[in-house]
C-alpha cells in the first residue's frame, strides 16, 4: 500500500523546480511569431523550388531524349513528382487544431494518427517512383550504350539501388513506423478505456 | 474572468500565475537543456496564440494546462520522428512492475531524487505524464479529467498507480525527510 507522506514530500520537491521561469513578453512572442513565419515561408520556397527544378529537368528529358522508354520514364516521373508536390503543399496548408480546444487524450491521439497516416501514405507511394526511374535509366542506357558501353552495368547497378530503396527499404521502414504508431494508438485506447477497434494497418 | 480581456493581458496574467508550472512541464517533457528551452518557448508561444480563442467554456487554468500539455505532446511526437527512434513509452503498469532495486531515498539527496523523478516522467507515455504532473501540481481528479479527457474513475485509478510507483521508487527517508 503506498505511503501518503512520500508523494507529498515529492510534491514539495517538485514545486521547487522552475521557481524563476524565463517568460517572454507578448512583444517578444509577436516578434518570434513573425520570425518563425518568415522561416517557414523561406523553407517552403526552397522545397517547392527544388521539386519544380526536378520536375522541369525530367520534363526537359521528355523533349531531349529520342528514346521511347526514356521519354515515358521522364513523363511518368513528372506526373508522380507533381502528385507528391501537391500532396506536400496540401499537408502544409492543413489547419492545425488549437491546442486549447482539445483535451489531452484527443489531441495526442490526433497527433499519433496524423503521424501514422503520413508514414502509411509514404509506405507504398515510394513504389510509384520506382517504375518511372527504372524506365528512364533503361532508356538512357539504350541511347548511350554504343558510345559508352560502361553505361549498361552502371544503369543495372542504378536500377538495383532504386529497387532496393523504393521497393524494399523505404516502404518497409514507413510501414513498420505506421504499425508502431498504430500500436501506440491501440495502447492509448486501451489505457483510456475506450478500446475501439481502430486497427487499420 | 472578463472574456473580453485583451489576450496580451490575459497572457501576462497566465505567465505570472502559471509560469513556474509551464517551466516544470518543459523539464518533465524534455531532458535536453537546449530542446527544453525551445519547448518552453514553444509552450509560451502556443499559449499566447491560443488565448485569443479562449472562450470561457472551461477555466483559464484548464485551458493553460491543456495548451501546455498538448504543445509538449506534439513536441514528443515530433522528436520521436526527428530523432528517428521508435516510440516506446512506459505505461504506469510497466513502471510499477519494474520499480524496485533502484530506490533512492529522498533524504539522501534532493537533486538525485528530482533527477530520478524527471527521468521516470520523461519515460512515461505522454498521457500518463499529464496525469502524473497534474497530480504533483495538486490538481484534483475532476480537473485532471477535464484536462486529459480521461474519465474521473480512470484518473483515480492512475493516481493510485502513480502513488504506488512513487512510493516504491522513493522509499520514505523519515517523516521529516524534506
Amino acid at each position: 500500500m503506498p505511503c501518503d507522506e512520500l508523494p507529498d514530500n515529492l510534491k514539495i520537491l517538485w514545486k521547487e523546480v522552475g521557481a524563476n521561469p524565463s517568460m517572454f513578453s507578448p512583444d517578444q512572442l509577436r516578434r518570434e511569431t513573425d520570425r518563425l513565419q518568415a522561416k517557414r515561408r523561406r523553407g517552403q520556397i526552397v522545397v517547392v523550388s527544388c521539386m519544380l527544378l526536378f520536375i522541369a529537368t525530367y520534363g526537359l528529358a521528355f523533349f531531349l531524349f529520342p528514346n521511347t522508354l526514356a521519354r515515358l520514364g521522364g513523363a511518368l516521373t513528372v506526373i508522380v513528382c507533381s502528385y507528391w508536390l501537391v500532396h506536400a503543399l496540401m499537408e502544409r496548408a492543413r489547419a492545425a487544431s488549437d491546442p486549447g480546444e482539445k483535451d489531452g487524450l484527443s489531441f495526442y491521439r490526433a497527433e499519433l494518427e496524423h503521424t501514422r497516416d503520413t508514414h502509411r501514405w509514404l509506405s507504398w507511394r515510394w513504389l510509384l517512383l520506382l517504375g518511372p526511374s527504372v524506365l528512364f535509366d533503361i532508356g538512357v542506357a539504350q541511347i548511350y550504350a554504343k558510345i559508352w558501353p560502361l553505361i549498361v552495368p552502371f544503369a543495372c547497378f542504378d536500377c538495383a539501388l532504386l529497387l532496393a530503396a523504393f521497393a524494399v527499404w523505404l516502404p518497409l521502414k514507413n510501414f513498420r513506423l505506421a504499425r508502431k504508431y498504430q500500436d501506440c494508438i491501440d495502447a492509448l485506447d486501451a489505457a483510456s478505456g475506450k478500446d475501439e477497434a481502430h486497427r487499420d494497418v | 474572468m472578463d472574456l473580453k480581456e485583451n489576450p496580451d493581458e490575459l497572457y501576462q496574467k497566465a505567465a505570472k500565475e502559471y509560469g513556474a508550472v509551464l517551466a516544470r512541464m518543459a523539464y518533465a517533457y524534455e531532458a535536453d537543456p537546449d530542446l527544453r528551452r525551445d519547448l518552453l518557448q514553444e509552450i509560451q508561444l502556443g499559449l499566447w496564440r491560443s488565448l485569443g480563442k479562449f472562450n470561457g467554456r472551461c477555466s483559464l487554468r484548464t485551458w493553460i494546462y491543456r495548451v501546455a500539455h498538448n504543445v509538449a505532446a506534439s513536441h514528443v511526437v515530433r522528436q520521436v520522428r526527428v530523432k528517428r527512434i521508435t516510440p516506446s513509452f512506459l505505461t504506469l503498469e510497466e513502471a510499477e512492475a519494474e520499480a524496485g532495486g533502484e530506490d533512492v531515498e529522498i533524504s539522501t539527496g534532493r537533486n538525485q531524487a528530482l533527477d530520478r523523478l524527471f527521468t521516470l516522467i520523461q519515460r512515461l507515455d505522454p498521457l500518463d505524464r499529464q496525469v502524473m504532473m497534474a497530480y504533483l501540481e495538486d490538481l484534483d481528479a475532476a480537473s485532471i479529467a477535464d484536462i486529459t479527457g480521461l474519465s474521473t474513475r480512470n484518473v483515480w485509478s492512475k493516481i493510485h498507480r502513480i502513488k504506488s510507483v512513487l512510493s516504491r521508487r522513493f522509499p520514505r527517508g523519515g517523516r521529516n525527510a524534506l
